[in-house]
């Protein structure tokens, strides 16, 4: 029961997991497929929108600047005279005024002698010849038209750029601008990459130009504050072409791509969250998971169902086979799953009812072989009809046998000897029967009652009838010869009589015999009690009915007991076998 | 069951004004401490609460503010720093000047300061760094101060015949030392005289207009303080009554019809100062904020006043003015 017990398991756990993988490995295969691309096609999307916003990032700072050297150029077109240039002068003042960024301008000519300051917080100074030729703005512009200074903090603290621009020939001389980078702030802010990213400035040593928190500039040249900005940079330089991710001021893990500010060596970034830039991809993951959760749950659950639904019948069928096998044929297997199973089933059900019927039909051909001969029960059976043992008025031949001096030799004798001696008479006298095919209605004690021509009629009942007594005659004779060697006195004699009876089956219940009632079976009994040890007597009927194919020796009328007037009787002569002669 | 009824009433009643309490101590109060009294201070107040909107906090919704108004009696400003530290305020915005600030700074150690002033905060030793404030103070402020020489400047090249030109200073004020020394350096390089003429209250004011004339002052330079800057009307009646060509730093003095002004620009100053309010409110720490400047330096010129004084604007000034009241 055990391993039967652990054998159903197993096909359970077999099927449960077949079905369930059969569901989620699919599912899983195409949900991390799917989150692959996405994320590899997120990350391609995020390479050519990062570096689109890098650069235009990059464009407006560097229009920022151009509009500061832009409006410096007008300045720079007429040259200078030997007389203060007062048109100058309003032209530098009204370019102050237009372009705020600018703190303070100072012109130079062709000789590299300062001409004009403007400022908004110093005084203003006119013709102040001193020499400037030998500062790094007046040296850069004359050998490169447009130069730009280093960064520098003012009062440790606020970003100013220098700008120098000279014009196309050096009598015009050379503007310097003191450009006050905080305004930046106004582009750097308003570039919003996606929803929360951001742009920032960096100058070539990696000092904090722009960024739209204005205080993380105002810090200056601050190493701990820059670290990051400095750090990310050089990410973007190591992964190339693609986007670099790296960690913002406040930790937080950013994707970040950069562009290159040409005139002043600065370094645009942008940088967009992760949890921003992947956020469709992670959306598309939290999905996906979702999804093979609820497919694992969903498979589970129908494995399970599916894996029992086979399960059961089958465990059914077992128990089924074991209540057969223990002989309950009336079991049925209940099984409704309208496939191959209940079709099992069905089968095993009609195989018991056969069962059943077989064995039912094994107990009533036992039962008919009680009086009938085997090949007539096998006979009876095949048929499926029993009416052959229904009563009926029939002619039949009753054949009576009975032992001569048993009485006493059973009152003298041991039981054992009794039983020893009818065993050995039966024995020899049941394979006659049967080897005539005769009816066996009744055995008591020592005598027997034989029937020929019913139930099943046979041609020329009275010479079968005649034969079998003499069989009986011989068969019995030649025991006696063995019994009376023991010292036993017994004989045998047979008597026979031809009339019409009424045959059929008598009792109750599974006691049930076959027999037959007329004068006929009383003539039998009584030619029986007459006849002698080693003497076959049969009645007028018989006689006439064997004459001229059996010996038949009339005896004369005999009175028999029970009959008022003599009747005629015959005796069959028999054979005795050369042993017992 | 009617008296059951009414105590279930009383019952509710008492848990909805605990509920009332309970609520108004979460949101984070702002001392809010002013020199002068809420009226010539509107246009700051809004330009502070339109910064303090930008960092996202809106008085009455999720901020509340204590405010303290000094109503231009400068002397009251420590009882009124020491009040709102009592109160025990979240953060303290000090505007309107270097003395709210100083006021402010010397009442508390603890309590995060904002300030908002004209004048160098180092060199009045309000913070000891621009870049990196330590202690508890950060803020902005405006040019006001550094460029009192520049008015000297305009004067000048508004009046280039005059050579004698007369500034009114505020005694009490802690830049006026500063402002003086620069002023007379520039008055050497202009090659002008320079006359100094002191008031600390609106009562001196007539006496200083009443002694230019005697002076032979061609026009009167005030030095930038936030007393001067508050009391623009007065100031403009007086000069326009003395035909007198003055300059002061806040565009409220041409606009109350007064000659021009060259200074910082208050609104964004005070903006920033709220939008700091906001950030500290929002957990930052001081020493994270740099000292803002703001860079912004505006002149306003009215033509209308140059009109009744009989001076006439040469093209460099009109075309350098952001401002030109017509």
């Amino acid at each position: 029961m055990i391993r039967q017990r652990l054998r159903f398991r197993g096909l359970f756990r077999k099927y449960f997991l077949a079905l369930f993988l059969a569901v989620v490995v699919p599912l899983a295969a195409h949900g991390i497929s799917e989150a692959w691309f996405g994320y590899r096609d997120q990350r391609a999307r995020l390479d050519q929108l990062l570096g689109v916003e890098a650069r235009s990032a990059a464009a407006k700072i560097q229009a920022f600047l151009d509009e500061i050297t832009n409006q410096l150029g007008w300045l720079v077109q007429l040259p200078w005279t030997d007389e203060p240039d007062e048109r100058r002068r309003t032209d530098a003042l009204r370019l102050l005024r237009q372009v705020p960024a600018i703190v303070s301008l100072t012109f130079v000519d062709g000789a590299g002698r300062e001409r004009l300051y403007v400022s908004r917080i110093g005084l203003n100074r006119s013709e102040s010849r001193t020499d400037r030729s030998g500062e790094p703005a007046v040296q850069g512009a004359r050998a490169s038209r447009i130069w730009y200074g280093e960064l520098s903090y003012f009062r440790g603290s606020e970003p100013y750029l220098t700008v120098a621009i000279s014009g196309n020939r050096p009598s015009v001389g050379i503007a310097v601008a003191e450009v006050n980078l905080k305004l930046i702030w106004d582009v750097i802010s308003a570039i919003k990459v996606g929803d929360t990213g951001l742009a920032f400035v960096l100058d070539g040593p990696g000092r904090l130009v722009a960024h739209p928190d204005i205080s993380l500039v105002l810090r200056g040249a601050d190493d701990e504050t820059l670290i990051p900005f400095r750090t990310i940079r050089e990410e973007i330089i190591r992964s190339g072409a693609r986007f670099a991710t790296g960690r913002d001021a406040q930790g937080k893990f950013v994707a970040a791509a950069a562009a290159p500010v040409a005139g002043p060596g600065w370094t645009v970034v942008v940088e967009q969250p992760l949890s921003e830039a992947f956020g469709p991809i992670y959306a598309a993951l939290w999905r996906t998971a979702g999804l093979l959760l609820t497919g694992a749950a969903f498979a589970g659950l129908l494995a399970f169902a599916l894996a029992r639904r086979m399960i059961d019948p089958i465990r059914r069928l077992e128990v089924g086979t074991q209540r057969i096998g223990a002989g309950h044929f009336d079991h049925r297997i209940d099984i409704r799953t309208g496939d191959e199973l209940q079709r099992l089933a069905e089968s095993f059900n009609a195989m018991t009812a056969d069962l059943a019927v077989s064995q039912e039909r094994q107990e009533r051909i036992a039962k008919l072989k009680r009086f009938l001969a085997p090949q007539v029960a096998e006979l009876v059976d095949r048929k499926g009809d029993d009416g052959v043992l229904e009563g009926r008025h029939t002619e039949v031949v009753v054949v009576f046998g009975d032992l001569r001096g048993f009485t006493a030799f059973s009152a003298r004798a041991e039981p054992e000897e009794v039983m020893n001696v009818l065993s050995q008479y039966y024995e020899a006298l049941g394979r006659i029967i049967t080897k005539y095919a005769a009816t066996l209605t009744s055995f008591s004690g020592d005598g027997l009652m034989v029937l020929v021509n019913a139930p099943v009629p046979v041609e020329e009942p009275a010479l079968l009838a005649v034969d079998l007594a003499a069989e009986m005659q011989r068969a019995v004779q030649e025991l006696i010869v063995g019994w009376q060697a023991q010292g036993y006195r017994v004989g045998f004699g047979v008597g026979l009589a031809l009339g019409p009876a009424t045959v059929g089956r008598i009792g109750y219940e599974s006691r049930f015999d076959y027999t037959a009632i007329g004068s006929v079976v009383n003539l039998a009994a009584r030619l029986c009690a007459s006849a002698a040890d080693r003497e076959i007597l049969a009645d007028a009927a018989v006689a006439e009915a064997v004459m001229g194919k059996r010996v038949v020796n009339p005896l004369g009328p005999r009175l028999l007991k029970g009959y008022d007037e003599e009747l005629p009787v015959f005796g069959i002569p028999f054979d005795t076998s050369p042993r017992a002669a | 069951m009617r008296r059951r009824d009414v105590l279930g009433v009383l019952g509710g009643a008492a848990v909805w004004t605990r509920r009332a309490h309970a609520q108004s101590p979460a949101l984070p109060v702002v001392g809010y401490l002013s020199p002068e009294s809420p009226g010539p201070f509107a246009s700051r107040l809004k330009a502070f609460q339109e910064g303090l909107a930008e960092s996202g906090y809106v008085e009455g919704r999720n901020v509340t503010i204590e405010y303290r108004w000094a109503e231009g009696e400068y002397g009251r400003l420590p009882a009124l720093a020491a009040d709102l530290v009592g109160r025990n305020v979240a953060v303290i915005a000090a505007t309107g000047g270097a003395p709210v600030a100083l006021a402010a700074k010397a009442a508390t150690k603890a309590i995060t300061i904002v300030f908002e002033m004209g004048g160098d905060p180092v060199a009045l030793g309000v913070v000891d760094s621009l870049s990196h404030p330590v202690g508890n103070l950060t803020g902005v402020s405006s040019l006001s101060v550094e460029v009192s020489r520049k008015r000297l400047e305009f004067m000048r090249e508004l009046l280039p015949n005059a050579s004698v030109f007369a500034v009114a200073v505020n005694p009490t004020s802690p830049t006026a030392n500063s402002q003086l020394s620069s002023l007379h350096m520039a008055a050497e390089t202009l090659g002008v005289k320079l006359h100094v003429l002191q008031a600390s209250t609106e009562q001196e004011f007539p006496a200083v207009f009443a002694a230019l004339a005697p002076l032979g002052a061609g026009g009167l330079v005030f030095t930038s303080d936030p007393y001067f800057a508050f009391r623009s009307q007065p100031l403009a009646e007086l000069a326009v009554r003395h035909s007198m060509p003055a300059i002061t730093q806040s565009r409220d003095f041409p606009n109350a019809g007064g000659l021009m002004s060259y200074g910082g620009d208050f609104t964004q100053s005070h903006r920033r100062a709220g939008l700091y309010v906001g950030r500290i409110l929002r957990g930052e720490k001081p020493s994270d904020l740099p000292v803002q400047m703001v860079t912004k330096v505006e002149l306003f010129v009215n033509l209308k006043t140059a009109g009744l004084l009989g001076v006439t604007f040469p093209p460099s000034l009109i075309s350098s003015a952001d401002m030109v009241i017509e």
